[in-house]
């Protein structure tokens, strides 16, 4: 798991943001993600984006295609891709 | 006195100490509600539950995670299963050998006018491929049938009944309670369409903890509704895996615990576990061939069997000879009927039962020694009176 200040640089850097209908579904996608060597951060899902699940992953945005196409081959349901920069 | 422990198809003992480790962890370090908010804890112990779920799919060979659904035991599994799948006018068929978590809600639904058919077991309690195929006459609705015996050890080989079950587009709910984590189990290879199992017998984890591998969720319906932390704008149940049969909160810690003792399984390999109990049953068989008085129950030696040795002693009820067993050598047997009445009438045993010896992956050679010393004590003239 990233340090404090790692964190902030991730929230920063992946201005790509899944949601997902639930908990179980957003945290495969972490896994998934993590294994194939892509960088993923799990947030409290943006209420303004989806009324679903407490979390939601942020992603790399300019990898959306290669992102999705993992997760539909490794069975992860998701809601919603959205470009959504971090504001803090 | 030392105290020697051969009762692990009731639960295994000791565990791992990485899967004590793992629930304390749980309980210190997270704190959370697996699934129900995005702060720091809870998504933890997502992620702790997640790795469990995804270390059983590695396990038994299962492609998405998801399909692995948290149940407190493997009866909750087989409820789950049952009572999702059958509806009055349903034909069922089942062995003899079953335990009363199939045959009580068999029973019970049979009231209900679910059509129960049960195919008896071979002697020896061996359930015969042939014979239970030859019952799945067209419009069965689904099979039941246990994997490996918890008063015998009998496996059965259940690959050529999953593949007729395909064939005539029966359903195949495999019981696994005795065989998960003590035989490789791939549900591919099997052809399963649901295996229950228990988390605190071969699976190494703690009380409270199993699960239901379910092939095609479209096809059952769930046991419980409530909370799942997901379509929470909702008033009806998600359809989707695992939440459609996970409702209210997950046993986290349990989970981890069962996590560890997965990943205990993983690195020393299910096939070294299965051949050093195949190892002490051989011992064990060998031991008591040569004491009079001792009458072992079960398949041919050569059979796949479990962990589990059944005997009765001359002229000792099962039930002194527990209590003997226990007092005078330690031996920690479990005897009677094993929640499996119908069994123990294919093995002509009801309702006196039997002793039944069972042990696991870290029972060594002698207390299998000591075993076979104290039954042959216990067999010797006037050895088993007081």
């Amino acid at each position: 798991m990233p340090g404090r200040a790692g964190k902030l640089e991730l929230l920063r850097e992946l201005e790509g943001v899944v949601t997902f209908f639930g908990s179980y579904h957003a945290m495969r996608a972490e896994s998934v993600l993590r294994k194939s060597g892509r960088r993923a951060l799990l947030i409290p899902g943006p209420r303004e984006i989806s009324p679903n699940c407490g979390v939601a992953l942020r992603f790399e945005f300019g990898q959306q295609e290669e992102v999705r196409e993992l997760l539909e081959r490794s069975f992860v349901q998701y809601e919603s891709f959205h470009h959504y920069p971090h504001r803090g | 006195m030392k105290l020697r422990y051969f009762d692990n198809a009731a639960t295994s003992w000791p565990k791992p100490s990485a899967v004590a480790d793992a629930v304390h962890r749980c309980l210190v370090r997270g704190g959370g509600n697996a699934g129900r908010s995005g702060h720091a804890k809870a998504v933890e112990a997502a992620r702790t539950v997640l790795g469990t779920r995804e270390l059983l799919a590695e396990l038994f060979r299962i492609a998405d995670p998801a399909h692995m659904v948290f149940t407190k035991n493997a009866t909750e599994a087989l409820n789950l299963a049952l009572y999702g799948l059958l509806r009055p006018g349903d034909r069922v068929v089942t062995s003899s050998m079953e335990h009363n978590s199939v045959m009580r809600p068999l029973r019970h639904l049979s009231n209900r006018g679910v059509r129960l058919e049960v195919v008896p077991a071979a002697p020896g309690g061996v359930i015969e491929p042939g014979a239970f195929c030859a019952a799945l006459a067209s419009g069965t609705r689904l099979a039941v049938v246990t994997h490996a015996s918890n008063v015998t050890g009998a496996v059965t080989d259940i690959a050529p009944i999953g593949e007729h079950c395909r064939r005539l587009g029966v359903l195949l709910l495999v019981d696994a309670a005795q065989t998960a984590g003590s035989l490789p189990i791939d549900v591919e290879v099997l052809g399963v369409d649901f295996l229950a199992f228990s988390g605190h017998k071969g699976l190494l984890g703690p009380q409270g903890t199993g699960g239901l591998y379910v092939r095609d969720e479209r096809v059952l319906e769930p046991l419980m509704r409530g909370g799942t932390g997901s379509r929470s704008d909702r008033e009806e149940q998600p359809e989707f895996l695992p939440d459609r049969y996970e409702s209210g909160t997950l046993n986290s810690p349990g989970i981890a615990g069962l996590g560890a003792g997965v990943q205990y399984l993983l690195r020393r390999g299910v096939e070294s576990v299965q051949a050093h109990e195949r190892h002490l049953l051989e011992l064990f068989l060998e031991g008591v061939a040569g004491v009079p008085g001792v009458t072992p129950y079960g398949p041919a030696p050569a059979a796949t069997c479990t962990g589990v040795l059944s005997l009765n002693l001359a002229g000792l009820s099962c039930s002194e000879a527990g209590s003997a067993l226990e007092d005078r050598f330690g031996l920690l047997t479990r005897v009677g009927l094993h929640c499996a009445p119908l069994a123990h009438r294919s093995l002509g045993t009801f309702p006196e039962g039997t002793v039944r010896f069972s042990w696991g992956p870290f029972t060594r050679e002698r207390d299998v020694r000591a075993a076979v010393r104290a039954l042959r004590e216990l067999c010797a003239p006037d050895g088993g009176r007081r």
